[in-house]
């Protein structure tokens, strides 16, 4: 067996390892760090047109009703809890809701932007997920591009008469898989080393795929339980807040 | 609940000036991210890993912990960069799969390492500022560098809920382990489920009565909070300075000059 053999085989055990033993853990937010500065900066320019916007849809909301602040906060945190929590997996190892999804039902997108944003700090500072560098891009793929997707199929289903179970979970189960294909386009853009961007999109696409792509499923299911116990417990909470004006 | 909160309140560097803290934290964090050089990285790595654990007092295991806690993104993304499937095998080693070859090339290896090392020397810095500062006074710097009153209010806020919800939802998961509600996959799922609706029925009859609490005291529209600013020392200035512009000065060098 040559030198190069050895390395390869103890690199391989180090990966096996590494799958056994450590949770993958919101595999999907972009550690700080990994993105070069020029892609830091210009992910973070694409964000500001959308956090300007709902910065300004809030305040102008928060204008003719004061008293709502508190529920923002409330909403904001309530995306941090249930996004740290551990989910029931089948494979044992622990993962989390993006909560992209639930939020943008809930909420509209265009808070979830600021709410995402501020949550995606705290994350960073409390929770060393993601980081503050990345914040722009991952604010992008989870509070931006998950979130006004989610809301698109949400709405679309509803004006379609689709059954409201199926489109809660079509809403969130792809809106978790477009933050997902994001990302993945996110560092294909900034790495690509020996390939086109392409190339490297799929890579990525195949490396987070295992993870992903059963997560999503978790996730839309969750969130029909949620929307579905929000609806038959609180549904006079709901609408006094302002919440679920559709769901007559 | 949250180990981070917990050990920054108990570090040393606690009661330093948040301000410079915050500075050290990002400047060095931006020369780390712009330089992407082995050499800078280390230096970095070194040296907010000496400065967190023996001047703020962090337990060097925990600390040795929460650098791995990122390890599963970075292999899977590194691999992802560095193997290659291709069928003209590459320089540094290739296994032939059929017609085919997994393989990769020693300059994507350099890459990977420098990306690597890069990305730990940020989280570094990132530690840095999250294991000595408390949110709170984060806030305040935001404050100073007119950051929205609105958002900071919203920050200040969800901070505080954020341990009132967690600290609601881990009760109701405790009782829900003690009626069996997690026995099988099929009840997890179903409570986690409720877990989430009543989570969110709670926070906003919470979001309410805290909203007539806040009345009741003549909140008008801003909240106030004493801050209590330590003031800035000449010599960690002086320190801080010194260090960034040679690093800076390193960090041109290895990525432009050599």
């Amino acid at each position: 067996m040559s030198k190069i053999q050895k390395k390869i085989i103890a690199l391989a055990a180090v990966f096996a390892l590494s799958f056994g033993i450590m949770p993958v853990s919101n595999a999907m937010h972009i550690m700080e760090g990994y993105l070069p500065g020029g892609y830091c900066i210009a992910w973070g320019a694409l964000c500001v047109p959308f956090v300007i916007a709902g910065f300004l849809s809030i305040k102008k909301r928060l204008a003719e009703h004061r008293n709502l602040i508190t529920l923002l906060a409330m909403s904001g945190a309530f995306i941090f809890v249930i996004s740290s929590l551990k989910i029931p997996s089948v494979s044992g190892s622990c993962s989390h809701m993006t909560g992209t999804g639930l939020g943008a039902i809930l909420f509209g997108p265009s808070a979830v932007s600021i709410l995402g944003l501020i949550v995606l700090l705290f994350q960073a500072i409390l929770l060393a997920h993601g980081g503050l560098t990345t914040i722009g891009a991952n604010t992008f793929s989870m509070a931006i591009a998950g979130p006004f997707v989610s809301y698109g199929i949400y709405r679309v289903c509803q004006k379609a008469n689709v059954n409201r179970k199926v489109s809660v979970f079509l809403a969130a189960a792809l809106g978790d898989l477009i933050t997902y294909c994001v990302t993945a386009g996110q560092m294909a853009l900034a790495h690509n080393a020996d390939t086109t961007v392409g190339g490297a999109l799929v890579k990525f696409l195949a490396v987070f795929a295992p993870t992903q792509i059963p997560l999503a499923v978790i996730e839309g299911i969750l969130t029909v339980v949620i929307v579905m116990g929000l609806e038959s417990y609180a549904k006079p909470e709901l609408k006094a807040a302002g919440f679920l004006k559709e769901a007559k | 609940m949250i180990a981070i909160d917990k050990l920054c309140y108990n570090s040393k560097l606690r009661y330093e000036n948040a301000g410079e803290k915050f500075a050290f934290a990002v400047i060095t964090l931006c020369i780390c991210v712009m330089g992407r050089r082995i050499s800078t990285s280390c230096i970095v790595l070194a040296v907010t890993g000496i400065l967190t654990v023996y001047k703020g007092g962090i337990p060097a295991s925990r600390y040795a912990r929460y650098m791995t806690a990122p390890l599963a993104f970075l292999l899977l993304s590194t691999a992802a960069i560095m193997v290659q499937v291709s069928q003209t095998p590459l320089d540094l080693f290739a296994v032939p799969v059929g017609g085919w070859y997994i393989t990769s090339s020693s300059a994507s290896f350099q890459y990977a390492m420098q990306l690597i090392l890069t990305a730990l020397g940020a989280v570094s810095c990132l530690y840095f500022l999250a294991f000595t500062t408390p949110v709170p006074d984060i806030l305040e710097v935001l404050r100073r560098l007119h950051v929205p009153a609105l958002m900071i209010e919203l920050m200040l806020l969800i901070y505080r809920f954020i341990f009132v919800l967690l600290h609601a939802a881990s009760a109701i998961s405790i009782s829900q382990d003690c009626r069996l509600g997690n026995k099988d996959y099929r009840t997890a799922l179903k409570s986690f489920g409720m877990l989430g609706s009543v989570l969110m029925i709670r926070a906003i009859g919470r979001s309410n009565r805290l909203y007539d609490a806040m009345e009741a005291r003549c909140y008008d529209g801003t909240i106030r909070v004493l801050s209590e600013s330590r003031p800035p020392k000449k010599k960690v200035i002086c320190w801080i300075v010194i260090f960034d512009a040679a690093l800076l000065l390193f960090a041109v060098w290895r990525r432009w000059l050599v």
